[in-house]
């Protein structure tokens, strides 16, 4: 989809969103209807911050991970750069993944490596793989569309003090990595504030939080998250800050470049 | 053939300058190893304190310890301290990487690995001093990898980034979008380091009788003497390209016939040669692309007047000129979490005679296999280079394990199979390594 006209459609849907959500008699979206205004909500053209990952492990073992990183959208591709500040033995690594929503045309990534001093061409295909030994996949941090999955309003509930709509999804291909998912996603702010994943046999695999959100520009922007494996009993945190939106990135700001020479 | 695997791997060891360290630990001398490992890592305490802003000083500090298979003796015992500095300020911006050795029986070796100064605009970046310039795509290959020469001391064993030496010179790269253009100028000329004569990894020399060897000499620091590198680059969406070419001295030396004696009824019976350092002339290119869960990559070159060494009796100087084309396809791909690569690469002497050392043509391929467990703190991987022609290989399994974010425990080992051949020939040389790293 254009990126106009996606903000033409996002601006609609907020609009239409917030009359649903004020309105008490209204009648309650559909699920579908609810995931596609969350996947169409106002993001930016661009943006930019810092992330700071922490892992634990079952022990409580905590390791931390910051990473500078970019991306924006460009004639019909988003682009995204990162670059690892933290350890001392990632240092300078950078990330690059162009990816091409609706084109049916898989991701292309590269990966710098300071020490082989070389920009390599690497596969997309592990979308299950765990992000940098994160509970975080790949998939779970990319932009999932609407249409991979089945979606029903099961209730509403009140996730810490915001009223939510709770919207079961059922993935299309079975092949997927989970066999469900459980959303609660804010009326107010079009935002998952919580979500369950269970795995191939039903079971509830991990749990994600939202634990802050903050508007910048105007855009919600999720600042703090957790994600915790119930099984493994392992976690993820991640923070952003120093989070810029619109700040006027352009396309040749995603180069060989850019990622050689770091953020 | 200096082919592609081992571009630059000549015979003899004229240009050697490394030893190799063969013999055994004594119990003082791991005392004074492990002490100086302990100065090193208070010195990299003091060195992390004294980051700024707009400077950054980290590197780390590694022991590495193997021995033979064979007979048990060591070869490695070997600390290391890197430290890297970076000061940025505008559009300028420095580097230093300096690293102190301390090898098994010989004193601490300080080595500056790379200083440069970097200028920056919106369309350029210019380098200078002395720097590591890396091309190509393929992996543990150097087709078009024709910059930066080799540190072959130890022949493949080492690290593929403990193998690169700096060149000292200007490199300027332009940007277009997309697109860039990288020109390289070297005023002083780099050799490849190989293997020092009789060391462990002294190749075996291609003459039938032993020769006296002279001493090489290095071309004179001349404007005309200087080495000048070009190369394209695009990146895209469906595909990377690059196009290079280099007008270059060859790293390593052709070995001249400076005198010979041959006996009737028994043939060549002395021979004296002298290391030459000559030029050479390439152009090759090296692309890569995705197709579904394949990653897709090919390399190659050709090179117009290589020396290759033969029959004394039968070319008068030891060597004939000829043009080569070396070349690789190879992919990367993904099965159950386990990551592989695969490559061919072939060697190709056009008007190859038969007076040759070296075949008309040589097929090598190479294997890599990976996997990262326990939430990417342990890393499996085995890398191999396999010999089609002769049936010899090298295989260098290791396994990585990240005690910490800054404690890095490693062992390894490196197997030659074969019993001729560019990896055949070490076939008594296996061995086995562990170390720790830890990097500030």
């Amino acid at each position: 989809m254009k990126r106009k006209t996606r903000h033409i459609v996002s601006l609609i849907a907020a609009v239409v969103f917030a009359s649903l959500a004020v309105g008490a008699t209204a009648a309650e979206p559909t699920g579908t209807e609810i995931m596609q205004a969350v996947y169409d909500r106002p993001q930016g053209k661009d943006m930019s911050g810092v992330l700071t990952m922490t892992l634990v492990d079952a022990k409580g073992k905590e390791r931390v991970r910051s990473i500078k990183q970019i991306s924006g959208s460009f004639t019909g591709m988003d682009k995204k750069l990162m670059v690892f500040q933290s350890p001392a033995d990632v240092r300078g690594t950078s990330f690059m993944n162009w990816s091409y929503a609706g084109q049916g045309k898989g991701d292309d990534q590269w990966i710098y490596l300071p020490a082989l001093k070389r920009v390599k061409r690497i596969s997309s295909e592990g979308r299950g793989d765990n992000f940098m030994g994160s509970d975080f996949t790949y998939d779970d941090l990319g932009d999932r569309q609407p249409m991979e999955d089945t979606h029903t309003l099961t209730s509403t509930e009140t996730v810490d003090g915001e009223a939510c709509w709770v919207v079961e999804s059922v993935p299309k291909d079975p092949k997927d990595l989970y066999s469900r998912t459980i959303t609660w996603i804010s009326k107010g702010k079009t935002v998952g504030l919580k979500r369950d994943y269970y795995d191939k046999r039903g079971t509830l695999l991990k749990t994600l939080r939202i634990s802050s959100i903050e508007s910048v520009s105007g855009i919600w922007v999720i600042k703090k998250t957790e994600m915790r494996n119930e099984q493994k009993k392992t976690s993820t945190r991640m923070e952003f800050s120093e989070v810029k939106i619109d700040s006027g990135l352009v396309d040749g700001d995603f180069t060989e470049r850019a990622m050689t020479k770091g953020l | 053939m200096k082919h592609a695997v081992i571009d630059g791997y000549g015979p003899g060891g004229a240009a050697s300058s490394r030893a190799i360290y063969e013999s055994g630990l004594s119990l003082s001398k791991s005392v004074a190893i492990t002490a100086s490992v302990v100065l090193m890592l208070l010195g990299a305490v003091q060195a992390r304190a004294q980051e700024q802003e707009g400077a950054i000083l980290n590197g780390y500090a590694r022991s590495k310890v193997g021995a033979l298979v064979e007979d048990g003796s060591y070869f490695i015992a070997e600390n290391t301290l890197d430290l890297r500095l970076f000061y940025s300020s505008g559009d300028a911006a420095c580097f230093a990487n300096t690293v102190l050795y301390e090898r098994e029986g010989e004193p601490a070796l300080p080595e500056l690995r790379e200083a440069y100064i970097d200028l920056s605009g919106g369309a350029f970046d210019l380098r200078m001093g002395k720097q590591q310039i890396i091309w190509g795509k393929g992996d543990g290959v150097f087709i078009t990898d024709i910059v930066s020469p080799k540190d072959l001391s130890r022949f493949l064993v080492p690290d593929f980034e403990e193998l690169r030496l700096a060149v000292t010179g200007a490199r300027l790269d332009l940007y277009a979008g997309a697109h860039s253009l990288e020109l390289v100028w070297l005023p002083w000329f780099t050799p490849t380091i190989s293997p020092a004569a009789g060391s462990l990894w002294a190749p075996a020399l291609p003459f039938p009788i032993t020769p006296t060897v002279q001493a090489a000499e290095l071309p004179e620091m001349e404007l005309e003497s200087g080495e000048y590198f070009a190369r394209y680059s695009y990146m895209g969406s469906s595909f990377d390209l690059s196009l290079m070419g280099g007008w270059f001295w060859n790293d390593t030396p052709a070995f001249a016939v400076v005198s010979k004696a041959f006996t009737p009824g028994v043939g060549l019976t002395a021979l004296t040669v002298e290391p030459e350092y000559y030029r050479t002339l390439a152009a090759g290119y090296a692309v890569s692309g995705t197709l579904g869960p394949l990653v897709l990559r090919s390399e190659g070159a050709w090179y117009g007047g290589r020396r290759f060494q033969g029959n004394p009796l039968a070319f008068a100087v030891g060597y004939a000129e000829r043009d080569t084309v070396q070349y690789l396809v190879g992919t990367d791909f993904s099965v159950a979490g386990y990551n592989f690569g695969l490559q061919f690469i072939q060697d190709i002497i056009v008007d190859h005679d038969d007076d040759l050392t070296d075949e008309a043509t040589k097929n090598t391929a190479t294997f890599v296999v990976a996997k990262t467990f326990l939430g990417e703190t342990l890393t499996a991987e085995i890398f191999s280079y396999l010999g089609l022609d002769d049936g010899d290989a090298l295989v260098k399994p290791k396994i990585t394990w990240d005690a910490s974010d800054a404690l890095e425990l490693f062992a390894g080992a490196y197997i030659f199979l074969g019993d001729e051949g560019d990896f055949g020939q070490y076939d008594a040389r296996d061995g086995a390594y562990v170390g720790a790293k830890l990097s500030f």
